[in-house]
């Protein structure tokens, strides 16, 4: 082996140096003119802090490529959560039209399909779980199936296996596992429609066979969390949220059967561009029109895994209920432990919306990046309905997360959608030598965060430089009218894979 | 041999060795030491093998990889070392290694999968080269 061969420049090493045009205050434009074959502008949602960040890898790249997909709609988009990924940036949005040969990328969705978030709320407050916090912590962690390799307590047969992603969480409600509440209180009340688990792979229900209630690992968490600060009353008051409420957030997805989903698309995917005449810029980026058998062939087998992950979350939440109600020696039902809602953020979705004035169905793909219906939207719960769609943005163990409500300009600017998270500013390599010789379970402790983690790697990779500054992040949306400020919540304990 | 890359949110790995076969092998080692926090407590107890189709060596990495990571992932086998042959029509493996036991193996990272992205294979004037990541 020599150093001087002309091998491969893996991309980590290169930052952005295209062009990015000033829109307004929080929004950025990669011109259709950067590259030959950009279909659409790349509009970026962020601000003068996040740009030298934004420039450091290249996710405004992905931004570009993306504008290559057939049939795309209005722009290639990205939230300020955004980072590289792979094919898409996450944080990436981006619609296309089945009837002007619109595709589906599976790519655009991601590996952990319907990945996501809910939060829980309780009755308890700050003064009622700080005496017995690390006891709580210790005891999820213990209960609570987390990191790689644990499989869960809740074991279906191949035959109910089916039936969980065909109907999603309403299955659970007759095994006694969810409540009606629970169902009402999540997007798409826990199932996605025209799901296909006829098609889902032997491999991938292997890897999920046991997986259905696990929280995983990577940056999948449940963290208790305290209220800290109420920015809009009456949204927060509808959401059943106050200063000083204690609320579980829950963060996981689809498991390996989400995963092999995916993996099991690509691969069946490999052939279609040749056969479809689809120029490319990035393999991973291999798609197929919606209107095909491929497109139609991945959209069921996803929503399967969507409906999975819908139940993984459900399962969790139980699960952390039966802990509280242990701990606290009160029902879960007395603890006040109600769902206020259940978000999806790798996702796509056929939906109406109203492009260059025409109203169309369009498939909507999210990848790291939520859903945010305005007020008064036909999909948004009905109590909720008045105020507009909840939005959970789980920040990292540090410093926050962040209860959003769908803004007045979402339809408008971003397929009514918005980030999904702080997003990721260092690499796993990067925090891992930036902990070298620190002691982050003790950094989180002084900072009054009692964190639990099953892998060595998990809390120096996670810890809290690894991330942008949530507040920043959620400050763009707010200002560019995507969603806005409810309530600001504060980690206190946390169990990770 | 084989050294772990940055990327944002997963892991690179790049491979560099004298043969198309030893590529294939030192990918595996790269993949297990993702996967895994000490490969040297893989015992060399089970031998699997494995046979995978394909001419270009892009698409036969992935491949090959993907069939080890979901032994891993299905039947929870820990690969500690392979031989590979590299034929015409594909390649064909034997993989030594010992299942999962949370007694005795740490475990590092779930990998969801291996990714398409930047995924390469090629030739250079000293032998052969590849880099793929992996979805952590």
């Amino acid at each position: 082996m020599a150093d001087q061969t002309p091998g491969i420049e893996p991309a980590a090493a290169r930052s952005f140096d295209g062009p990015l045009e000033r829109v307004d205050d929080c929004t950025w434009r990669i011109p259709r003119s950067y590259k030959p074959g950009m279909l659409v502008d790349g509009l970026i949602f962020a601000d003068d802090r996040l740009i030298p960040q934004l420039r450091s890898d290249r996710a405004p790249e992905q931004v570009a490529n993306v504008a290559f997909l057939p049939g795309i709609q209005q722009a290639s988009l990205a939230m300020p959560d955004i980072h590289w990924g792979y094919g898409f940036c996450i944080g990436g949005v981006c619609a296309t039209d089945p009837a002007a040969g619109g595709v589906v990328s599976p790519g655009g969705v991601g590996y952990d399909i319907n990945c996501g978030v809910r939060l829980v709320r309780t009755n308890l407050t700050l003064a009622d779980v700080q005496p017995t916090l690390v006891q709580l912590v210790n005891q999820l962690i213990r209960d609570v199936p987390v990191g790689v390799g644990q499989g869960g307590r809740y074991v279906f047969s191949p035959a109910e296996l089916r039936t969980l992603m065909a109907e999603g969480v309403p299955f659970l409600a007759s095994r006694g596992l969810a409540t009606p509440d629970d169902v009402a209180c999540a997007e798409a009340e826990g199932t996605i429609a025209e799901a296909e688990p006829g098609l889902v792979s032997d491999r991938a229900l292997a890897r999920g066979a046991d997986q259905c209630g696990t929280v995983g690992a990577g940056n999948h968490f449940i963290e208790v969390q305290v209220v800290d600060r109420v920015e809009d009353e009456r949204a927060a008051a509808a959401f059943g949220l106050h200063a000083g409420q204690i609320c579980v957030l829950i963060h996981s997805g689809s498991r390996g059967l989400g995963y092999q989903v995916c993996d099991d698309a690509l691969r069946a995917l490999r052939d279609a561009p040749a056969k479809y005449g689809l120029e490319l810029p990035d393999r991973q980026l291999v798609c197929a029109p919606v209107d095909s058998p491929e497109g139609r062939h991945y959209l069921g087998a996803m929503r399967a895994a969507a409906n999975y992950a819908f139940c993984n979350r459900q399962l969790l939440m139980w699960q952390v209920r039966e802990v509280f109600a242990r701990m606290f020696d009160r029902s879960w039902e007395s603890l006040g432990m109600t769902l206020l809602y259940d978000v999806a953020h790798n996702m796509a979705k056929i939906e109406r919306h109203v492009v260059d004035g025409l109203a169309k169905d369009v498939c909507v793909h999210r990848k790291g990046a939520t859903r945010a219906f305005p007020a008064g939207h036909a999909d948004i719960p009905e109590r909720y309905r008045e105020w507009g769609q909840p939005v959970i943005i789980p920040g990292d163990m540090g410093r926050a997360s962040w209860v959003l409500v769908g803004g007045p300009r979402s339809l408008e600017r971003s397929f009514g959608t918005t980030c999904h998270g702080a997003g990721r500013c260092l690499s796993r390599t990067a925090a891992t030598k930036a902990a070298r010789g620190r002691n982050i379970q003790h950094e989180l402790e002084r900072g009054g965060v009692v964190a639990r983690c099953r892998s060595r790697e998990g809390l120096a990779e996670e810890q809290p430089a690894a991330y942008k500054d949530v507040d920043i992040v959620v400050d763009v949306v707010h200002r560019a009218g995507l969603s806005l400020k409810v309530a600001r919540l504060r980690p206190l304990g946390v169990i990770k894979g | 041999m084989y050294e772990i890359c940055e990327h944002t949110a997963d892991l690179g790995i790049r491979v560099r060795a004298g043969t198309l076969a030893e590529v294939f092998a030192d990918a595996v080692s790269g993949l297990t030491a993702v996967i895994c926090d000490d490969p040297a407590m893989i015992r060399p107890v089970v031998t699997e093998s494995f046979a995978v189709a394909g001419t270009d060596p892009t698409w036969l990495l992935f491949d090959w990889l993907s069939e080890v990571h979901a032994a891993f992932e299905v039947r929870r086998l820990l690969v500690h070392d392979v031989q590979v042959v590299v034929e015409p029509q594909g390649l064909r493996a034997t993989a030594r290694g010992e299942h999962y036991d949370p007694a005795r193996h740490v475990l590092a990272h779930e990998v969801k999968a291996i990714t398409q992205h930047e995924l390469d294979v090629r030739q250079t004037s000293d032998g052969w080269e590849a880099f793929f990541i992996v979805d952590i």
